[in-house]
């Protein structure tokens, strides 16, 4: 499915429909929906650990490449991939830019 | 087998198949559970936990009618305690303020209302009760209550062509994911096929619609459509494999691998009242008869898609052929397409009224 790229300023929010918990067979995390399951390996849950609403896109990005010591661009596109996966399931929040309190589009 | 036993990820409950609806395309067994062979609270709180035990991270909560069990939000929070994600798949009468709240505090997830039109009395002749009203309102108080919703609308010859109005119905009660099902031709569904299966010119606008509606609400409201089996040349990978990663507990404790397996003549499930659940997973015959690829006849057994769609579906080939070890023959390469094909010929033709499902021994609401 199509999609316009997330911009830089958005801040991505996971959805309220996923919870992230640990698993009890393999002791890694795992991010749970109404209809399935993601296992989410060391840098997917790095990158929903970061979607708490309060980053950027940009933000998020600069922050994992300064921690993984990788180029911001080849960071970007791969939190950005990541990301498309998460929203295809409609498990990802976009939220506009910080000046308008938070507000997200279910109760704007 | 010579590889591991596969995890399970979800679990069926079945609680019970009390339903103060009557659809005619309904997914149950023409041969209901009996209210008094209803497993209890204590036996479904010990399924649950050995659920999560097993690998289990997400429990259905489903029927017949969830909300018929009055201990449902004690059934929940011992989902909630073993750890394990909850959904509540109902058609939402008898989802008032304080069963919703109580269900909300006990830990509930997420909930899934069934809708059966846009229009109120064609979905109210569907149901068999006066239903529609009722699920808008308990749509606007799951949403009110903070919880993630869903609609599920099961589709067939007679709303196929309301889709685009569907759609727009799900999307302004705020639902965050819409399962459009073409119906699935078992048990009760089978019994109206005539009436039900949709002309090919249908199935064809749909798709585009869904297409359509997918692209306009990306991001905003999930939309799964799948083109109907009958109407595709390659079967579905029914629960991704018998036995791999879904399980089903019916009201009276059977576990089964699809929740329509039990109408497989000649197959005999195991009960949670006789054994743990790991055993059943791991060991019963039932479990391993049609798993992984080893069980396969020609054509499956040397088909390149074989570990794409498991070569099916059981109860497909089951009720179809005769043989619930044949290829499902939805598949072009099944010696019996042409069963298929026969069904589709009398495409449009009136199969008479549709027979709703008899609940024999009712239900309150």
């Amino acid at each position: 499915m199509t999609s316009e790229a997330i911009p830089p300023e958005a801040r991505p929010r996971l959805s309220r429909r996923a919870r992230v918990q640990t698993d009890k067979v393999t002791g890694k995390p795992v991010l749970l929906y109404p209809e399935g399951v993601l296992l989410l390996n060391p840098t997917g849950h790095e990158i929903v650990k970061l979607c708490s609403g309060d980053a950027t896109f940009e933000e998020i990005v600069t922050s994992l490449a300064g921690r993984y010591n990788l180029p911001a661009p080849k960071i970007a596109a791969e939190v950005s991939e990541y990301l498309e996966r998460l929203r295809a399931r409609n498990l990802l929040d976009l939220l506009p830019q910080p000046s308008d309190g938070g507000e997200d589009r279910r109760t704007a | 087998m010579a590889s591991p036993t596969p995890r399970p990820f979800s679990l069926l409950a079945e609680v019970t198949h009390r339903c103060p609806l009557h659809c005619p395309y309904c997914s149950n067994p023409t041969e209901l559970a009996k209210p008094d062979t209803e497993l209890r609270t204590d036996e479904w709180k010990r399924v649950l936990a050995e659920a999560a035990d097993l690998g289990v991270l997400h429990v259905g909560f489903s029927g017949g009618e969830p909300l018929q069990r009055p201990d449902l939000a004690q059934l929940i929070a011992a989902a909630r305690a073993a750890g394990l994600y909850s959904n509540l798949i109902t058609s939402a009468l008898g989802l008032n303020q304080g069963r919703a709240q109580e269900l909300k505090e006990a830990g509930l997830d997420s909930v899934q209302i069934s809708f059966q039109s846009d229009l109120a009395p064609e979905a109210d002749a569907l149901a068999g009760v006066s239903a529609h009203a009722r699920k808008l309102e308990a749509a606007h108080l799951v949403c009110q209550l903070g919880f993630p919703l869903s609609v599920n609308v099961v589709l067939h010859r007679g709303n196929l062509d309301r889709l685009d109005q569907i759609i727009r119905l799900a999307e302004s009660l705020g639902a965050e994911r819409l399962e459009l099902a073409n119906a699935q031709y078992y048990g009760w569904a089978f019994r109206n096929r005539a009436s039900l299966l949709p002309t090919r010119g249908q199935v064809e606008q749909a798709t585009q619609v869904a297409l359509a509606a997918k692209k306009r609400l990306y991001g905003k409201m999930e939309i799964l459509f799948v083109v109907p089996d009958y109407f595709s040349d390659r079967p579905k990978p029914c629960m991704n494999g018998w036995g791999n990663r879904f399980l089903t507990v019916n009201p009276a404790g059977t576990v089964l691998p699809c929740p329509t397996a039990s109408e497989i003549k000649g197959m005999r499930f195991e009960n949670v009242r006789d054994h743990p659940l790991a055993w059943i997973w791991k060991e019963s015959e039932s479990f391993n008869r049609f798993r992984g690829t080893d069980w396969m006849p020609d054509p499956c057994r040397s088909c390149e898609f074989r570990e794409i769609d498991w070569g099916g579906c059981r109860c497909q080939a089951a009720l179809l052929t005769g043989d619930a070890a044949l290829t499902d023959p939805v598949c072009k390469l099944s010696p019996h397409r042409h069963i298929i094909d026969r069904a589709l010929a009398a495409e449009g033709a009136s199969g008479g009224a549709l027979v709703a499902r008899q609940n024999a021994f009712g239900a309150t609401y």
